[in-house]
């Protein structure tokens, strides 16, 4: 060991608290910068600190975040002058780690420290009545003192994290979590609500700037995640609940019956042609049909068979032994429920179609030719309904002429529309137009755009080639209203904003190039495991900036466009980011907790048992105790320290450790209890 | 919510506008003719631009630009202020009372049709009617009232015609014979102006 870790090893010790000596506070008014001296005068909210009971020292510095700032602190904590430290600065969120730290590193209990939020609730709230600033941080400066003289050190439970993540969608982000997670070793649960893994890049029938057949791409990566013995793949499953916190979360998943037997059934296809019920298929938009007895599309993962119970009329014919010959159909299965215990979650829920047909002008569900981009996809997919021969739906001839309008329900600011750009319309408009083209190369294709958003690495090159090379006629215009021809074609008006004039055009068929929208139950699933939306409905990061895959829920992230539109190779960054962070918390082992549950003060509680009925966690019960009799006893591991049998106990017998009665009532007080 | 509240929640409006004519409608609350993207939804949406020479989109990029020649565009005074535009427009701009604005504007600076002007300053204002059912003109409406067994006028100012001269107060009130006034003057300044450089 250094001379110099000697010696701080020494004052470590010199300078450690019991809780029991005289408090001197030290407070320390922050400038931040212009945030708050720019309002209030920090030099005399210094001179008022000092007025304060058991203020030992107060200073002032531009930055105490800064290196210098927590030198600061730091050396008057070592050299005993102070041993509760108050910093009155910004919000806790940001900075109350980086202050704990601070005490820690000087050898002062990192919970005798409290911050005053001068910034967030003062100078910035109130910039426009800087006298009315200055008495509202003169009192919340005068409230931390008063706790800050109450503070108790205090130590920090360390709990354990169960090496095993759950994710929530089975995409393209969903699976590659899960592949990156399970590699690292971790076990992982991947739970999808379709009878197949895959998501919407399954539906896709190219993939711009490269045009890689989608399906070629990712039907390896399913089976991939069907093989990894590390994942527990759940198809046709929802997670119903989640309990617990970060390291130790319990989520009950239900797995809907299948009707077919998963380990009978071969995925034969038999039964497929016996079954007499035709419905509508969802995996191609409703372009093409499907039996009642299906699978998804031929490559789906687990491949097979689901009996749809709102379309089977149980004639049972595909029970008949001649039909399903190992026996799997179970029309009387039941859903199942099983519990599952993980350290982390990721959100992979992905995302749905914006739904056109409010916007009446573009006559989408009114005129046959009119479809949306997800359709087109399906249209000109090899594996789609017409084997992507170019075709239209009313009579399904070639048509000669095609326009697709972009920001259809985006960067609309009217009720109903969606205000953000979707990012992928303007390419995958782009990459149709061109797939048109090479299929029917004399085809007039026009694009409608407002601005076009090639960003990604290659797509401004494709853009330009589409131009150049395929002929596609890009028109700067929105267009204001379409109507049926002839014939079923589409007659569009717009305004041809580059040659400012309006114009007519009349087309065979007409793609409406929707945006992405969050899921439309994204609410539900927000509210299951406990994260924020942000306004446009996508769940939110917890820094847009600096954490895009976390959340503010700590063990919790998103992946993919469960978070914000973003094209394949973003989504999988973000869900390789997300395996990352789960990867680096489980891969710690333990998780340090505040330490800030109920405890029980035995000379007060008289046992009446109302704490028990009031803890929704089941920390309490009542025990014997040898001294005290029949009192209350907290089970710290399960206790959230949420209170609620604190504010009601009527013998005051229960204190929240950091929130104490005397914490509190000194706040209230303001020092003069 | 209470007005102190709303006060911090509503985002700043920073007012100042390069252009003279953005300006006024900034002024006067309507910072939204900013927002436009040019999509051009307003003119493909527009039935008197689908026949006429109007062009809403481009009569509001030159308002924001500053374009002053927009004033005296004839075209302007072409909107049906049908509302097709307005229930349209992706940024929520309300685009039908951009134009209206843009025309009171434009009479502020004088620059108001002659047709307008007679029918505003001379009928309106001295008949308290915008279309009077005196003269030689109307004089078959007045036999077909008559042949119904009414009077030839109606009862509005046409029989009371004391009452004209309260319609009078009403408009000078109101500062419409002012706003005539002002246009009428800028009017002849106008013609007296081009008068001399054609004479130069």
């Amino acid at each position: 060991m250094t001379e110099a870790k000697k010696e701080l090893e020494k004052v470590k010790k010199e300078i450690v608290v019991t809780g029991n000596e005289k408090p001197q506070v030290g407070v320390y008014v922050c400038d931040c910068g212009i945030n708050i001296a720019g309002v209030v005068s920090v030099p005399d909210l210094v001179k008022y600190a000092e007025t304060l009971p058991d203020v030992a020292v107060a200073r002032e510095y531009k930055f105490f975040c800064s290196d210098t700032g927590q030198n600061i602190i730091k050396e008057d904590i070592q050299s005993g002058l102070i041993n509760r430290v108050v910093v009155a600065a910004c919000s806790p969120r940001m900075h109350e780690p980086t202050f704990r730290l601070v005490c820690k590193e000087a050898g002062l209990n990192q919970f005798l420290f409290e911050q005053a939020n001068i910034r967030e609730h003062s100078t910035w709230v109130h910039m426009k009545d800087p006298e009315g600033a200055f008495e509202a941080a003169k009192d919340l400066i005068k409230m931390s003192v008063a706790k800050a003289r109450e503070l108790k050190p205090l130590e920090v439970k360390t709990v354990s994290i169960e090496p095993a993540c759950l994710i929530i969608g089975g995409g393209i982000a969903g699976m590659n979590s899960a592949l990156d997670l399970a590699t690292e070793g971790y076990k992982v649960y991947l739970v999808e609500r379709t009878p197949t893994i895959g998501g919407h890049m399954a539906q896709l029938d190219k993939t711009f700037p490269t045009m890689d057949c989608s399906a070629c791409i990712l039907t390896p990566r399913m089976v991939d995640v069907a093989r990894n013995e590390n994942i527990e793949l759940l198809t046709y499953s929802e997670v119903v609940e989640v309990t617990g916190y970060v390291g130790n979360f319990e989520a009950t998943i239900m797995k809907k019956p299948h009707y077919v037997d998963q380990e009978a059934c071969t995925g034969c296809g038999v039964c497929v042609d016996y079954c007499p019920v035709v419905t509508g298929n969802e995996f191609d938009l409703g372009l093409a049909t499907r039996k009642a007895i299906y699978i998804p599309f031929p490559q789906a993962v687990p491949g097979k068979y689901t009996i749809d119970m709102d379309n089977c009329i149980k004639c049972g014919i595909c029970a008949r032994e001649d039909v399903c010959e190992p026996d799997a159909i179970r029309y009387d299965e039941e859903p199942e429920y099983m519990k599952v215990k993980v350290g982390t979650i990721i959100i992979a829920t992905g995302w749905d179609l914006y739904d056109p047909t409010g916007l009446k002008q573009y006559g989408y569900g009114r005129y046959p030719n009119v479809i949306d981009g997800l359709q087109m996809e399906r249209l000109l997919s090899s594996t789609g309904p017409l084997d992507g021969k170019p075709t239209r739906p009313s009579d399904l001839k070639a048509p000669h002429s095609i326009a697709f309008l972009q920001c259809v329900g985006s960067r609309n600011f009217r009720e109903g529309g969606n205000q953000y750009c979707s990012r992928v319309c303007c390419m995958y408009a782009t990459k149709q137009a061109r797939q048109y083209k090479e299929k029917h190369p004399d085809a007039d294709v026009y694009i409608f755009y407002m601005d076009v958003r090639a960003f990604g690495k290659g797509y401004e090159e494709f853009y330009e080639s589409a131009g150049k090379n395929y002929g596609i006629n890009y028109i700067r215009g929105r267009i204001a209203e379409v109507s049926e021809g002839e014939d079923h074609s589409i007659i569009i008006r717009a305004e041809d904003t580059l040659l400012q004039e309006p114009m007519e055009l009349k087309v065979d068929m007409f793609v409406l190039s929707c945006g992405l929208e969050s899921r439309s139950d994204a609410g539900e699933v927000a509210s299951l495991v406990r994260v924020q939306r942000s306004s446009d409905g996508f769940f939110m990061e917890a820094h847009p900036k600096l954490r895009p895959v976390d959340t503010l829920t700590e063990g919790i992230f998103i992946a993919g466009v469960a978070q914000g539109p973003k094209d394949i190779p973003d989504s999988v960054a973000q869900a390789k980011g997300a395996a990352s962070s789960a990867a680096t918390l489980m891969a710690k082992g333990e998780v340090e907790m505040e330490p800030f549950f109920a405890v029980v003060r035995p000379d007060r509680c008289i046992g009446c048992g109302m704490c028990v009925e009031n803890c929704t966690y089941g920390a309490i019960e009542l025990i014997d105790d040898r001294h005290f009799g029949k009192i209350a006893s907290i089970n710290q591991a399960l206790c959230k320290g949420c209170g609620a049998c604190s504010g009601n106990c009527r013998c005051s017998a229960i204190d929240i450790f950091g929130f104490t009665g005397e914490q509190i009532f000194s706040i209230i007080m303001g020092g003069e209890l | 919510m209470s007005e102190n509240v709303n006060k911090y929640i509503k985002r700043k409006v920073y007012k100042k506008t390069s252009s003279r004519i953005a300006q006024k409608f900034v002024d006067a609350g309507l910072q939204e003719i900013r927002a436009c993207i040019n999509c051009g939804t307003c003119t493909g949406s527009c039935p008197s631009g689908r026949r006429t020479a109007y062009r809403t989109r481009s009569a509001i990029r030159r308002a924001l630009t500053g374009d002053e020649s927009v004033l005296k565009d004839i075209d302007i005074w072409l909107c049906s202020t049908c509302y097709y535009c307005y229930e349209r427009c992706p940024r929520n701009i309300p685009v039908t009372d951009m134009i209206i604005k843009l025309r009171n504007i434009a009479v502020e600076e004088g620059y108001i049709l002659d047709s307008h002007f007679v029918l505003a300053n001379n009928i309106f204002y001295a008949t308290g009617h915008g279309v009077p059912a005196t003269g030689e003109n109307n004089k078959k409406w007045r036999d077909l009232r008559e042949s119904y067994g009414l009077p030839p006028l109606p009862p509005t100012v046409h029989s009371y015609p004391e009452a004209v001269k309260e319609c009078q107060e009403l408009m000078k009130a109101v500062g419409f014979k002012k706003l005539m006034d002002n246009a009428a003057k800028l009017k002849e300044e106008r013609a007296k102006a081009e008068k001399k450089d054609k004479e130069e």
